[in-house]
């Protein structure tokens, strides 16, 4: 396998997020793999950032540690990214603008282009250096210009003939630049990939749930999923942003009982405000979903950083017991099927479903070579419609939990649904009634006729077990939700190094089924995964089946983990090093 | 009640203002004759929210402060259902007060009730938003040192279309602002005196009663924003001697749902899922 990681880096405002994913798409067109990652802080303008993209000739996991073409927009770029430089790298960089003494004579290849100028003589606009230095990142791939040249003509199109024909030409100067030649030998075969991040692809795949309805209040890592829905109105799916996140649940829950695919989405700040609107949704057996995409916690933490810290929080969040499904997508791909999946366990089930993703898993963007829309197909449950004798007993005691609902509108099967609890027919068993035997009794049905859903789930669906990806060696990585890309890569690069590892993922938290999650963990020294501090999964893998995992990798200093940190510190615990 | 009631007893205390309450929503509903399975009654917790529980319509008898949100939720989702929320003053105008106002600038076609007893009542007898200065209640023992929310002056300012109040010693005066407020096109606040007997001593129906007076009686012209505003202010200026009910503020125009881009297609209940094609097209923008 043949893979480039090319890291472009600048100051916030100076465009590097259009040209990453410029140069993800040109390289996806090609039929290359990407993986891309952006560095960024919670500022507007100034500061530092940054964006990596891997592109190589097979699937890839991660954007890789180190750089080996690194574009240098400014001198924070030379002098913060020279760390992450691999041997031999290429430093694309301003001449005369940017000093880079500290990277002579160790083996570095110094480009130095005169960026701006190009871009002022070809366009008068100083933003369009970024394509000039796009053009020779081109060359020196060897991936050409032609899905280059495609791509700005469908991003500039709009903007007119003269605007496309400056950025192409701006491009040609930088692929043409004199010194700069091809290095690197990545086969295509020209199959076009989608590039996408993780949010949008939760966001596609709640789209053809026929999710109809979302409702947020702007927080990072999970705004742009707001963007996506609102940028699609035209497509019928109504987007609302709230004055909070309390709203925005409870809005959720009001659309989802009137029968219409809700889903409401935040980071763990906002989650908090959205607890008690959990439980009034798992109370009243409202089917919603809700994306808790994590940063770095606590409290404000690092906005515009990523952690895996909240899945406790989630999985116990408000007050009382009631079934609940917390799901935690793997990769880009999977958020599409988890997002459409969600609600039909969330229907089926009449739960709230937590999608819990992060910032990391939320904003890499990734190729996928396509996806199967009819994978997930369409169920929305137990829904009643026939009139019956009597009232309508929404809250039928049945041996699986799942009692038919009724949607507003109906003739014939009115009922209230109160978080007080209550009877078959939702009245309230918490007031005049409470105490009296018979109501003592139906407290119990009800609570017993709620939780038996878990079981139900238990028996029906078969994802609620983790998938034992590699099963090789005697020790195996375990992961949940967006680690389990790196820990691929991981299990990549030690076997390139002779090593063999397993790898045992979780996608579902919750509820988890006992003995299956047993068998996938017996019989191997267990090497834990996780971005937090408290490696939570390993908690829940010790409540869940009493197995204690044999060694803790645990990252929580904001930056998205790589395989090759996880490799390193597995080798060491392999090698029986720690 | 015949057509509306669900046949469960209400819980109120004998003598409490949200009987009163309660028949007037019936009447309302029986006048404008609307169909049970087309009205969506939603409530938060207090005393005043158990109110859906006694009536045979779809209810939604959510939590403490949260029913405008849900009840929005059910409007955004249906907008051809009738929607009413009903509850505290505590629910709505204390824990529930942001959504208040930011439900009011929507001006999305609810109706809203709020059974204002000047105290928390379900929590037996504490202070509450709308309490009066030197209210002694169990968590004011000593005088309540507060303002009170005025909620007509707020929800003018904050962009309701119809605001009016009510007062549970006149059913028939309040049915009659219910039913047009349900019939208004927009967000509806019918604020109702609705008396405590328990646990408010201060704002007893007598002291209501020789206070209030009928604002259609005095020519008050409910178009003109600033005449209501200072309708709505009187209780202030006259240190509440006078206190007017009634229709203070109506404005025809737009709802929320009318100018939505989606929502102007009609109601998202019953829509289909996209189709395979249209998901195929939304995939192809990430290439
Ligand atoms: C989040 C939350 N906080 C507190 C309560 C307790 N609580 C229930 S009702 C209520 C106040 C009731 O007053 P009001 O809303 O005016 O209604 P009333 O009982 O007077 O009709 C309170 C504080 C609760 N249920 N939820
Ligand atoms: S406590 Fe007050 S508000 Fe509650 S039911 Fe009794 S009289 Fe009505």
């Amino acid at each position: 396998m043949v893979s480039v990681s090319v890291r472009i880096a600048a100051a916030n405002g100076d465009g590097i997020e259009s040209s990453g994913t410029l140069l993800a798409k040109a390289a996806a067109r090609k039929g290359l793999h990407i993986f891309g990652y952006r560095g960024y802080q919670s500022v507007i303008r100034g500061g530092h950032v940054w964006f990596s993209v891997r592109i190589a000739d097979e699937k890839i996991y991660d954007h890789g540690e180190t750089i080996d073409i690194l574009v240098a927009l400014n001198q924070d770029a030379v002098d913060h990214q020279a760390s992450h430089l691999s041997k031999n790298a290429f430093v694309i960089y301003d001449s005369g603008k940017i000093k880079v003494d500290r990277l002579e004579g160790r083996g570095f290849r110094l480009l130095p282009i005169p960026l701006l100028d190009i871009a002022v003589e070809t366009s008068g606009d100083p933003i369009v250096r970024n394509v000039v230095a796009l053009g020779a990142v081109m060359k020196i791939t060897g991936i050409g210009t032609d899905t280059l040249h495609q791509i700005l003509k469908e991003t500039f199109g709009k903007k007119g003939d003269k605007i496309v024909e400056q950025n192409v030409k701006a491009a040609d100067r930088g692929y043409g630049y004199e010194g700069v030649e091809t290095a690197f030998s990545l086969k295509s075969d020209n199959k076009k990939l989608y590039v996408m991040d993780g949010n949008t692809a939760l966001s596609i795949g709640a789209y053809s749930a026929g999710c109809k309805f979302y409702a947020a209040y702007p927080m990072t890592p999970a705004s742009s999923i707001l963007h996506w829905f609102a940028a699609h109105e035209d497509k019928g799916v109504f987007v609302k942003q709230t004055e909070d996140e309390i709203a925005a649940i409870n809005m959720t829950i009001g659309a989802a009982s009137a029968g219409v695919r809700a889903m409401c989405g935040t980071s763990g700040g906002g989650f908090s405000l959205m607890v008690e609107g959990l439980g009034l949704a798992g109370m009243i057996e409202a089917p919603i979903v809700v994306v808790e995409s994590q940063r770095t916690g606590p409290s404000t933490g690092l906005p515009t950083k990523t952690e895996q810290g909240d899945l406790l929080f989630v999985m116990n969040a408000s007050q009382g017991e009631f079934p609940r499904i917390v799901a935690a997508p793997r990769d880009v791909e999977e958020c599409f099927y988890v997002g459409k999946q969600a609600f039909n366990l969330a229907e089926k089930y009449q739960c709230p479903v937590v999608i819990m993703s992060d910032l990391f898993l939320s904003e890499h963007i990734e190729s996928v070579e396509s996806f199967d829309i009819d994978r997930v197909g369409i169920d929305r449950g137990k829904i009643a419609t026939a009139v019956q004798d009597g009232r309508f007993k929404r809250y039928l005691l049945t041996e699986d939990g799942i009692s038919p609902r009724s949607i507003p509108g109906t003739a014939g099967l009115e009922f209230t649904a109160a978080s007080d609890e209550h009877n078959e027919y939702g009245d309230l068993v918490s007031d005049v009634l409470s105490g009296i035997d018979e109501h003592v009794e139906m407290r119990n049905k009800m609570h017993s006729k709620r939780m038996r859903k878990l079981e139900t789930m238990l028996k029906n669906e078969s994802c609620f077990v983790p998938s034992v990806e590699s099963s090789s060696g005697s020790h195996s990585l375990v992961c949940f939700g967006s680690t389990t890309e790196a820990s691929r890569e991981a299990v990549k690069i030690l076997k390139s190094k002779g090593i063999d590892v397993g790898l045992i993922s979780f996608n579902y938290l919750l509820p988890l089924d006992r003995k299956a999650t047993t068998d996938a963990l017996k019989g191997k020294k267990l090497i834990d995964v996780e971005v937090n501090y408290t490696s939570q999964l390993a908690q829940i893998i010790k409540l869940c089946t009493g197995i204690d995992v044999d060694y803790k990798i645990n990252k929580y200093d904001g930056e998205a983990i790589t395989g090759e940190e996880i490799a390193r510190k597995a080798e060491q615990i392999i090698k029986g090093v720690v | 009640m015949a057509g509306y009631s669900s046949g469960v007893k209400a819980i109120f205390c004998p003598g409490c203002g949200d009987f009163g309450v309660q028949a007037a929503l019936n009447k309302a509903f029986m006048d404008l004759k609307i169909d049970k399975s087309n009205i969506v009654m939603v409530s938060g917790i207090g005393c005043s929210s158990s109110m859906p529980q006694v009536f045979g319509v779809y209810g939604i008898h959510s939590l403490h402060g949260r029913l405008l949100p849900v009840a929005s939720g059910v409007k955004l989702a249906n907008s051809k259902l009738t929607v009413v929320g009903v509850g505290g003053d505590g629910d709505g105008y204390g824990i529930g007060s942001g959504h208040f106002i930011h439900t009011a600038r929507r001006n999305l076609d609810i109706t809203y009730v709020v059974m204002n007893n000047e105290i928390y009542g379900l929590t037996t007898g504490q202070a509450s938003p709308t309490s009066l200065r030197g209210a002694k209640t169990k968590s004011t023992p000593f005088g309540d040192i507060e303002n009170p929310i005025n909620p007509i002056s707020l929800a003018i300012a904050a962009g309701a279309t119809y605001v009016a109040r009510g007062f549970s010693g006149d059913p028939m005066h309040m049915a009659e602002l219910i039913k047009n407020g349900i019939l208004h096109k927009g967000f509806a606040l019918i604020d109702v005196f609705s008396p405590c007997v328990t646990f408010n001593k201060l704002n007893t129906y007598e002291w209501f009663k020789s206070r209030i007076y009928r604002l259609d009686k005095e020519g008050h012209d409910p178009s003109d924003i600033g005449k209501a505003m200072q309708r709505a202010m009187e209780t202030e200026v006259t240190n509440w001697e006078k206190v007017p009910i009634g229709l203070f503020y109506k404005k025809e125009g737009e709802t929320y749902e009318d100018s939505d881009i989606v929502l102007k297609n009609g109601p998202l209940a019953g829509q289909p899922a996209p189709s395979k094609e249209n998901v195929m097209q939304i995939l192809e923008e990430n290439r």
